[in-house]
């Protein structure tokens, strides 16, 4: 039997349960949380009370309509001044944000990043910018720390990225490279896109509410997050959610990875573009190109997104019988290819998915946008203060100004 | 789904003059699901709206709302009883900035006057419960983009607390990248709780985004049917012959009683 929870374990979960709550809902009354969190008012009052001694939360009387009696004060997460920084490494682009507690992008930078660009490479860029906000952060503001969401399998025990380039499987440690040129105390937690990607929206975008949910992330290749029962599916080693090399064809393409017919020889985006007779041409606007041609009524490109389609929902059909998911979320340049091509999702899914695990699946595009990444690595960071606030919140040193 | 309809259209006929465009037709739009009105051209879809909120009188048949049998006779009658409908034809006032436009016409509808700063206020919610971050509050309609214009115009229906919207054609004059972003709000809105009629001739955008199809045919209801239960080519086997496989309306004149409208 297991011991009895000491009294600080308690407050401990509470605060957490607390500050969680603001994070995900934003300002929510004293009267409110009393019950959502199943506390009594004056464990409320007293938590809230700490968080606030910590400046993590603020508490305001309610603007607006006043009522008769004594108002219920309103507790709001620190959004300004307790932040994380979130770094985004994709196949296009390098983004770096600074989010504030409550999921708020407070500052950004990007640049293009040219294919071919290698992985450390990105880390002098993303660096210059995490210190290039740095210096505008207020003074007194709380860092709890940082993460970094990056296209490729990542090792959940230190960050390390393995990567496919045509050579071979490399490891690249960017979660310590990146710490080390900014000088922080500690690596940035470092999350596959799809899986970070899944997670934001889990917390606070299209998936919200929803303990089972499948998102998959389009670029050159196809990457998935996996939310079951709640939580992230990454597998044993952290790798887990390769949904684009999921063989969907046995008599497909050759694969980057090695394999024949992965999934996202059949969907990527060298796939659709090639069967729009664009082969060579690269990136979302070439994409977008297809889906306006195809609009117009060009019937390549009209085939070629109608093939696509047929994969997509082929793929979708298999993992919706394996999971069950509540919600599949198609992100990145799956977006605009979902949107385009659903009717062919949708059939393919209908006829391949079994009834039970298709009649209630809703198919969605992300409510976050582009910035679920950012929300995501950041949210990394906050799990940390989220697991134990009053420790967290002093603990992690920020990069030199 | 245990769920009641929030709206039901039952057996309503409507002609004008000696022409009968309405026959016997059934619809039913459930909170919180996209319901897609499909058909042909001449189908029948615009003058089914227009009898729901109250532009045309219907000759035969009942509109049910929440349950209650409901006499819709004038558009602010639909209104009043948060029904509203988004025309293809975008009526903003070019001069006007986007919280004048949110609330022209309407402030003498409800009857309050309301200040600036509560306009704005409402406005501003409004467009933040459906995401739309793209344009500023007092920016003049003149300036915004097709898609934008669809936006505000949407943001409009649903700013009194409207509890079904209709939405004729939305993404019709759109370009690709207004039509991704008014589908995903169409979606929103259902997923805010609204019921959610979208009529459209395009099926990925029927797809994309509806949980069931309504397909008229020749002024009847071929069918009722969940997205999840239906390909491309049986919805427009619907469309086009009024039946596919056992669904619809059977060609047999003799034995299509009864099955127009089943769900
Ligand atoms: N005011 C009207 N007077 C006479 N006929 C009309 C009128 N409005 C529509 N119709 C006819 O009713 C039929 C259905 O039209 P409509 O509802 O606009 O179809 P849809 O919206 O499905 O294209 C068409 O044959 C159309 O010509
Ligand atoms: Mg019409
Ligand atoms: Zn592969």
């Amino acid at each position: 039997m297991r011991a009895a929870p000491t009294q600080d374990e308690v407050r401990r979960q509470n605060l957490g349960a607390l500050l969680r709550w603001v994070h995900l809902h934003g300002a929510t009354s004293r009267a409110e949380l009393t019950s959502l969190l199943g506390l009594n008012r004056s464990t409320i009052g007293a938590l809230t009370a700490d968080l606030a001694a910590a400046r993590l939360v603020a508490e305001d009387t309610p603007k607006g309509l006043r009522r008769a009696g004594r108002p219920s004060l309103v507790v709001r997460p620190q959004s300004a001044s307790v932040y994380a920084y979130a770094v985004s490494i994709e196949v296009d682009r390098l983004r770096a944000a600074r989010v504030g507690l409550g999921g708020v992008v407070l500052d950004r930078r990007e640049l293009p990043r040219p294919r071919g660009v290698q992985i450390l490479e990105t880390v002098a860029p993303l660096a210059g910018f995490v210190r290039e906000m740095h210096r505008r952060v207020p003074a007194g503001a709380i860092y709890v720390g940082g993460g970094v969401s990056v296209a490729g399998m990542v090792r959940r025990e230190d960050g390390l990225v393995r990567l496919s380039p045509h050579i071979g499987w490399v490891d690249e440690p960017i979660g310590i490279a990146l710490a080390a040129e900014l000088g922080g105390d500690q690596p940035m937690t470092v999350g596959n896109h799809a899986d970070v990607a899944a997670l934001a929206e889990h917390a606070r975008g299209a998936a919200a509410g929803c303990d089972n949910v499948l998102y998959l992330y389009g670029d050159v290749g196809i990457g998935g997050g996996i939310i079951a029962g709640g939580r992230r599916v990454t597998g044993h080693g952290g790798y887990g959610g390769e949904v684009g090399h999921m063989v969907v064809n046995p008599h497909g393409k050759p694969c980057g990875c090695g394999s024949r017919g992965c999934w996202e020889t059949e969907i990527g985006e060298a796939a659709l573009l090639t069967a729009a007779g664009r082969a060579g041409a690269t990136g979302r606007d070439a994409i977008l190109a297809v889906v306006d041609a195809a609009e117009r009524g060009d019937t390549t490109a009209r085939n070629a997104l109608r093939q696509v389609g047929d994969w997509l929902g082929f793929g979708v059909a298999n993992l919706v019988n394996i999971f069950n998911p509540e919600a599949v979320l198609f992100g990145g340049t799956l977006r605009d290819v979902y949107l385009a091509a659903a009717a062919h999702v949708r059939s393919r899914l209908n006829e391949m998915a079994l009834p039970a695990t298709r009649e209630h699946v809703r198919l969605r595009t992300p409510a976050l946008g582009d910035d679920a990444t950012l929300i995501g690595a950041a949210e990394l960071a906050f799990e940390r203060l989220l697991a134990d606030p009053l420790d967290a919140a002093g603990s992690p040193v920020p990069p030199p100004r | 789904m245990a769920v009641r309809p929030l709206l039901e259209v039952r057996g309503v006929d409507k002609s004008f003059g000696a022409v009968q465009v309405l026959r016997d037709v059934a619809m039913n739009v459930f909170p919180g699901e996209v319901t897609a009105l499909v058909g042909d051209n001449g189908a029948g879809k615009s003058t089914l709206v227009k009898c729901i909120s109250g532009i045309y009188p219907i000759d035969a048949g009942q509109v049910v709302f929440d349950g209650r049998p409901v006499t819709v006779s004038s558009p602010k009658d639909a209104a009043a009883l948060g029904i509203e409908v988004v025309y293809q034809d975008l009526a903003l006032c070019d001069n006007l900035d986007i919280v004048s436009n949110m609330f022209l016409g309407r402030e003498k509808r409800s009857g309050i006057a309301l200040d600036e700063a509560t306009m704005e206020q409402m406005a501003h919610r409004t467009l933040a419960s459906l995401s739309v971050r793209s344009v500023s509050l007092r920016q003049p309609a003149a300036s915004l983009s097709g898609g934008e214009r669809q936006t505000i115009a949407i943001a409009k229906a649903v700013l009194w607390n409207s509890r079904v919207v209709i939405l004729d054609e939305p993404t019709a004059a759109l370009g690709v990248a207004q039509t991704a972003q008014v589908l995903e709000l169409v979606r929103r809105l259902a997923d805010n709780g609204l019921g959610v009629v979208l009529i459209s001739h395009n099926m990925n955008d029927v797809f994309a985004v509806s949980d069931r199809i309504t397909a008229l045919y020749l002024g009847r209801t071929a069918a009722q049917v969940r997205t999840s239960e239906v390909t491309h080519s049986q919805v427009v086997e619907l469309i086009t012959v009024g039946y596919t496989g056992s669904i619809g309306l059977l060609p047999d004149p003799g034995s299509y009683e009864g099955m127009g409208g089943r769900s």
